[in-house]
C-alpha cells in the first residue's frame, strides 16, 4: 500500500464515525425538525407557516417564550454574580490544600442527578418543608407558608443547578491570572474595585462568556426544574413543547416551538460570543 | 484581593463568611435529602420522628423500602444499562474524533470541528425531539419501502442511548483531545521507526498514553447519561430510566424512599466522579 | 555621593514558618543613587524587596522612605514602585493605558495624562508607541514600558526585581547600559536586585552582597572587587583561585600562608590572624603576571613555576590553567591582553608571579 493510500485509510477510519454521528444524530434530525415545523398538522406535503403564525397569534405561547428567555437571562446573571466571588476566592485567595478541596467541593453536588438536587429544594421550600419550619420555629413566621411553586423557587433551582457550569470556567480563567498583575496594579495606586474592573474582569472575560453561554443554554432548555419547582403553572417554554409532543400529539406545532427555542438559544449564544470576542471552541474548551 | 495585599480584617472575614454561606447553599439540599432518608415518617419532611432504615430495607406493605421497590430497582438497572452503552459508544467515537481533529488534516476541518461542538449548545429538549422526529421519519420510510417495522427506531432504550450519545460524545471528544494534544508525536514516530504499523503504534503507544483520559471520559459519560432527564424524556418508551421514574414519584408526592435512592446516587456518583477527577482531571480542565 | 537619605532599612528580619529568609539587614540609600542587592538564588533578595514595597510585613525592624516609617502602610500608599521579575504589564490594556494606569488612579485629568504619558514614552525612547498592544512589543521595549509605567508616578525610589532575567544575553548586555544611562538621566533612586554580578558591578553606585538572608558587605563595585571583606564576597564577586591552608607567619597587613598543597604564598589579610590559624586564600587570575622566564617577574613576592595544562581562549577573558611544578596544585591565570603569551601551548613551562596585595586571606571556619 502506498504511503498516500495508507494516510487516506487512516483518515477514513477516523472520519467515518464523526460523519455518521454528526449527520445522523445532529444535522438530519434538525433538518427534519425544520421541515416538520413548516407542515400543517395532518396536511402532508404542503408548506405553510401556520405553526409559526399560531405561535404569534396565541399570547400564551409567545408570552411563555418571552418569559422563559427573560428568566433565563436573569438566572444566568444571578449565577454569575453568586459564582464570581466564590471562584475568585478559590483561585486567588485560598492557598495550597484548601484550594483543591474547595474546588472539589464545588464539583461534588453536580455529579448527583439534577433530580436529586431539585428534590432537595422541594424538601427545603415546601409548606411542610425545612425552611418554613425553621422560620416558624424562630418566630419569624406565625404559621408555615408555601415557598414552592412560584417564580422565585424556579429561579433558585435554576441558579443552583447551573452553578457548576459557571464556577469551573471562572476558576480556570482566574487561576491563570498572574498574582503579580494584581500586585503591580496595587503598587501603582490601584484600589480593590478599580483592579477588579480594569484587571480581573477583563482577564476573566473568556471564562465569563463560556460560563454564561452554557448556563443560559441549559436554563433555557431545562424542563425538570421549572416543572418540579414551578408546579403546574410554571409557564416554561419547554413545557409547551412537551405538551405539544406528548400530550396533544401535535408534532408539527411542537417542532415549530422547538425550532423557535433553538433559534433563540443559538442567537443568544452567538451574541454572547460576539460581545466577548470568543469563538465557540474557546468557550466550550474552558470547561 | 490576594494574600500579599493587606486588607481590613473585617473585610476578610466578611468575604470568608460569604464563601462559607455559598457552601452551605450548595450542600443544604443534598444534606436534607440524605438525612430525611432515615426519618421514621411517611413523608420526606420534618418533624424528625426518629431513626429508621425502613426506607432502605422494609419489604412493605405500608412502607416499601428501596430494596423492595420494583419500579426504582428496575429504573436503576435500566439507567445503568443505558449509561454503560453511552459511555462505551461515546468514548469510542470520542477517541476517533480526538485523532481526527488533533492529528489529521483535511478540507473543512474547522467547520466540522465547530459542528462537533454544537451539541453542547443545543438545549437537551431540542436534541430529544429532533431525534424522536427523525427516527420516526426513518422508521416510517423503511416501513413504507421495505415493509419492515424497525422496533429500535420507536421510543425505547436504543433511542435513549442514541439521544444521550449525541451530545455526550462531544464531551468525551473534548476530554480525550485535551490529553492527546499533550502527546509527543515523536513517540508514535519512534514506534513506526521501530517497525510498527500505524494501527499498532496507536494501539501500543498512543492509546496507552490516553488511558487516564479514556477512563475519565468514560466516568463523565456514565454520570451524564445516568442523570440525564431532558433528552431522555422524549425518547423513553415503556422502560423508564431512574430519573424518569423518580420524576414521576416526586411530582406526584413521594415517600422517603426517594431520599433513600438519592442517598445511594450521591454515594455512587461521588465515587465515579472521583475516578473521573483522578484519571481525567487534566482532560476536563485543559 | 552623600545627600539626603531616600530609603533606610533598620534591622529588618522576616521568617517563613521557622525559615529565616531575611535577618538583621540594615542599610541606607542616598537620594539619586543606584543601589544593587547582589546574591545567589534563594538568599532572600525578593523577600527584602517585597518588604520595602509593602507586600510583606517584616517580623522585626523598620523601613523608612523619605524619613517616614512605612510599617503598616499598604503598597498603594508607599512612594516607591516595583518592577516585577516578569514585568507584570497589563495585557488587557494598550501601552499608553499601562503607563497611564497610576495617573488615572490618582485622578489626574485626561489631557494632562495624555501629555505626561507621551512625554514619558519619549523619554524612554519609545515615542508614538502608545496605541500598541503589549504583545506587539519586543522584550527590551516591554522592559522600558514597565519602567515608564512606574516613573511617570515620580516615585521616591524604584525597586527592580531582576528585571533583565527574562531577556537573552545580548539584549541583557544592552539593557544594562541603557538602564544605567536612564537612571543617571532621570535621577530617581534605583534599588536593583540581581544574582548577576556583572549587572551589579556595571550599573551600581553601591552594591550590597547578600548571603543566606544577611548582608555580607555594602560597598562600591570597586571596593567589592579590590577589597572584599568576607570570604563569601571574595569568592562570589569576580573570579578567584582559591586555596586552603594555614598561617605560617603574620606581620602587619601581610601574612605568609602555607597551602594544603604545600605552596608558600604571601597575601594581604582581612582580619587579625596569627600563626597557625586555618585560612582561605583568594587570588584573582587577572592579578597574576605570566612570564616565559623567571627573570621577567622582577621582584614579585609570590613566584611559582609550572606547565601549561590547557589554554581557554575566550577573547578578552582568556585563561591559562597551569599545574605547579613542585606541588601539583592548579592555578588559573589571565592571558595578558598584549598578546605576549598568545602562542602558549599545553606542556610548555611558564612562570607566575603576583604582588602580596594580589591575594587576600580570610579565616576559615573548621
Ligand atoms: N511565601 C513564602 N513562604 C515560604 N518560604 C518562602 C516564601 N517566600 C520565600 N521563601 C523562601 O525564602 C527564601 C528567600 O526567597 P527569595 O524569593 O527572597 O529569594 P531570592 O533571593 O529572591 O531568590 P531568586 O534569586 O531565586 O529570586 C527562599 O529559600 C524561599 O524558599
Ligand atoms: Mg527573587
Amino acid at each position: 500500500m502506498s504511503v498516500r493510500a495508507q494516510r487516506l485509510l487512516g483518515l477514513a477510519v477516523f472520519l467515518t464515525p464523526a460523519l455518521l454521528w454528526l449527520l445522523l444524530l445532529i444535522v438530519l434530525p434538525h433538518v427534519d425538525l425544520l421541515l416538520l415545523s413548516i407542515r400543517p398538522k395532518g396536511g402532508a406535503g404542503a408548506v405553510s407557516p401556520a405553526n409559526y403564525t399560531r405561535f404569534f397569534a396565541e399570547p400564551i405561547y409567545w408570552n411563555t417564550f418571552a418569559r422563559t428567555a427573560a428568566y433565563s437571562i436573569l438566572a444566568t446573571f444571578l449565577t454569575l454574580l453568586i459564582a464570581f466571588p466564590v471562584a475568585y476566592y478559590i483561585a486567588k485567595v485560598a492557598r495550597g490544600r484548601a484550594k483543591g478541596i474547595m474546588f472539589l467541593l464545588c464539583l461534588l453536588p453536580f455529579w448527583v442527578s439534577e433530580l436529586v438536587r431539585v428534590y432537595g429544594w422541594m424538601i427545603l421550600l415546601r409548606e411542610s418543608g425545612i425552611l418554613s419550619g425553621l422560620l416558624v420555629w424562630t418566630g419569624l413566621l406565625p404559621r408555615p407558608v408555601e415557598m414552592l411553586y412560584n417564580d422565585l423557587a424556579i429561579l433558585i433551582g435554576l441558579v443552583y443547578t447551573s452553578m457548576l457550569f459557571m464556577v469551573v470556567p471562572l476558576v480556570t480563567v482566574l487561576d491563570s491570572l498572574d498574582d503579580s498583575l494584581i500586585e503591580a496594579a496595587y503598587d501603582l495606586g490601584g484600589t480593590a474595585p478599580s483592579i477588579l474592573r480594569e484587571i480581573v474582569i477583563p482577564h476573566a472575560m473568556p471564562g465569563i462568556a463560556a460560563g454564561s453561554i452554557v448556563v443560559f443554554m441549559l436554563t433555557l432548555g431545562n424542563y425538570l426544574t421549572p416543572a418540579l419547582l414551578g408546579g403546574k403553572e410554571s409557564l416554561w417554554f419547554t413545557e409547551q413543547i412537551y405538551n405539544q409532543f406528548i400530550i396533544r400529539f401535535n408534532w408539527e406545532q411542537g417542532s415549530a416551538f422547538g425550532f423557535l427555542l433553538l433559534i433563540l438559544s443559538s442567537a443568544i449564544v452567538w451574541v454572547g460570543l460576539r460581545l466577548t470576542g470568543q469563538t465557540l471552541a474557546s468557550a466550550v474548551q474552558t470547561r | 484581593m490576594i494574600p500579599s495585599i493587606p486588607q481590613a480584617a473585617y473585610a476578610r472575614r466578611l468575604y470568608a463568611t460569604y464563601v462559607g454561606a455559598f457552601f452551605l447553599y450548595l450542600f443544604a439540599p443534598l444534606a436534607v435529602v440524605a438525612v430525611l432518608g432515615f426519618n421514621d415518617s411517611l413523608f420526606p419532611a420534618l418533624p424528625w420522628e426518629g431513626f429508621t432504615l425502613d426506607w432502605f430495607l422494609s419489604p412493605g406493605p405500608r412502607r416499601v423500602g428501596l430494596l423492595h421497590d420494583q419500579g426504582l430497582l428496575r429504573g436503576m438497572v435500566t439507567s445503568a444499562q443505558v449509561a454503560l452503552w453511552v459511555a462505551g459508544l461515546s468514548v469510542a467515537v470520542g477517541t476517533c474524533n480526538a485523532f481526527l481533529f488533533e492529528q489529521e488534516e483535511f478540507p473543512l476541518k474547522q467547520a466540522l470541528y465547530a459542528l462537533a461542538l454544537t451539541p453542547l449548545v443545543i438545549p437537551g429538549v431540542i436534541l430529544g425531539i429532533s431525534i424522536l422526529l427523525f427516527s420516526s421519519t426513518v422508521a416510517g420510510a423503511i416501513e413504507h419501502w421495505i415493509g419492515v417495522e424497525v422496533e429500535a427506531l420507536r421510543p425505547g432504550l436504543p433511542l435513549v442511548v442514541l439521544g444521550q450519545f449525541s451530545f455526550i460524545t462531544t464531551l468525551a471528544t473534548l476530554i480525550i483531545s485535551a490529553r492527546l494534544r499533550k502527546f509527543d508525536r515523536s513517540l508514535e514516530e519512534a514506534a513506526l521507526n521501530l517497525g510498527a504499523s500505524r494501527a499498532v503504534a496507536i494501539w501500543t503507544v498512543t492509546l496507552r498514553f490516553l488511558r487516564p483520559a479514556l477512563l475519565g471520559a468514560a466516568a463523565v459519560a456514565f454520570l451524564m447519561s445516568f442523570e440525564n432527564f431532558n433528552t431522555t424524556l422524549f425518547l423513553v418508551g415503556s422502560d423508564a430510566t431512574l430519573p424518569i421514574t423518580m420524576f414521576i414519584s416526586v411530582r406526584d408526592g413521594s415517600t422517603p424512599v426517594i431520599n433513600a435512592v438519592s442517598l445511594l446516587l450521591m454515594v455512587g456518583s461521588a465515587g465515579i466522579g472521583l475516578i473521573g477527577i483522578f484519571s481525567g482531571f487534566e482532560g476536563k480542565r485543559p | 555621593m552623600t545627600g539626603p537619605i531616600d530609603l533606610e532599612v533598620r534591622d529588618v528580619a522576616r521568617s517563613f514558618g521557622g525559615f529565616r529568609a531575611v535577618q538583621g539587614v540594615s542599610f541606607e540609600i542616598p537620594k539619586g543613587s543606584f543601589f544593587s542587592i547582589l546574591g545567589p538564588s534563594g538568599c532572600g533578595k525578593t523577600t527584602l524587596l517585597r518588604m520595602i514595597a509593602g507586600f510583606l510585613e517584616p517580623d522585626a525592624g523598620d523601613i523608612l522612605i523619605g524619613g517616614r516609617s512605612m510599617l503598616g502602610v499598604p503598597p498603594n500608599r508607599r512612594p516607591v514602585n516595583l518592577i516585577f521579575q516578569h514585568l507584570a504589564l497589563f495585557p488587557m490594556m494598550s501601552v499608553a493605558e499601562n503607563v497611564a494606569y497610576g495617573l488615572r488612579r490618582r485622578g489626574v485629568g485626561r489631557a494632562e495624562i495624555r501629555e505626561r504619558v507621551e512625554g514619558m514614552l519619549t523619554r524612554i525612547g519609545l515615542p508614538g508607541t502608545g496605541e500598541k498592544r503589549i504583545d506587539q512589543l519586543s522584550g527590551g521595549q516591554k522592559q522600558r514600558i514597565a519602567i515608564a509605567r512606574c516613573l511617570v508616578l515620580e516615585p521616591t525610589a524604584l525597586l527592580l526585581d531582576e528585571p533583565l532575567g527574562a531577556l537573552d544575553l545580548k539584549l541583557r548586555e544592552q539593557m544594562k547600559v541603557e538602564l544605567k544611562l536612564l537612571q543617571e538621566q532621570i535621577g530617581t533612586t534605583f534599588v536593583y536586585i540581581t544574582h548577576d554580578q556583572s549587572e551589579a558591578l556595571v550599573m551600581s553606585d553601591q552594591v550590597a552582597v547578600m548571603n543566606e538572608g544577611r548582608f555580607e558587605q555594602v560597598d562600591t563595585p570597586q571596593g567589592l572587587y579590590y577589597r572584599p571583606q568576607t570570604a563569601f564576597v571574595a569568592g562570589f564577586v569576580g573570579e578567584s583561585n582559591r586555596w586552603q591552608g594555614a598561617v605560617a607567619a603574620a606581620a602587619g597587613e601581610e601574612v605568609r600562608v602555607r597551602t594544603r598543597e604545600g605552596m608558600d604564598l604571601v597575601a594581604r589579610m582581612a582580619d587579625g590572624l596569627t600563626a597557625g590559624h586555618p585560612v582561605e586564600v583568594f587570588v584573582r587570575p587577572e592579578g597574576i603576571t605570566l612570564a616565559r622566564a623567571e627573570a621577567e617577574l622582577g621582584a614579585l613576592p609570590n613566584r611559582l613555576a609550572g606547565t601549561v595544562e590547557t589554554v581557554l581562549f575566550d577573547g578578552a577573558k582568556s585563561r591559562v590553567m597551569v599545574r605547579e611544578a613542585r606541588t601539583g596544585g592548579e592555578i588559573t591565570a589571565a592571558l595578558p591582553q598584549s598578546g605576549r603569551c598568545a602562542d602558549l601551548a599545553p606542556g610548555q613551562t611558564v612562570h607566575l608571579g603576583w604582588e602580596a596585595g594580589g591575594g587576600v586571606c580570610f579565616r576559615r571556619a573548621e
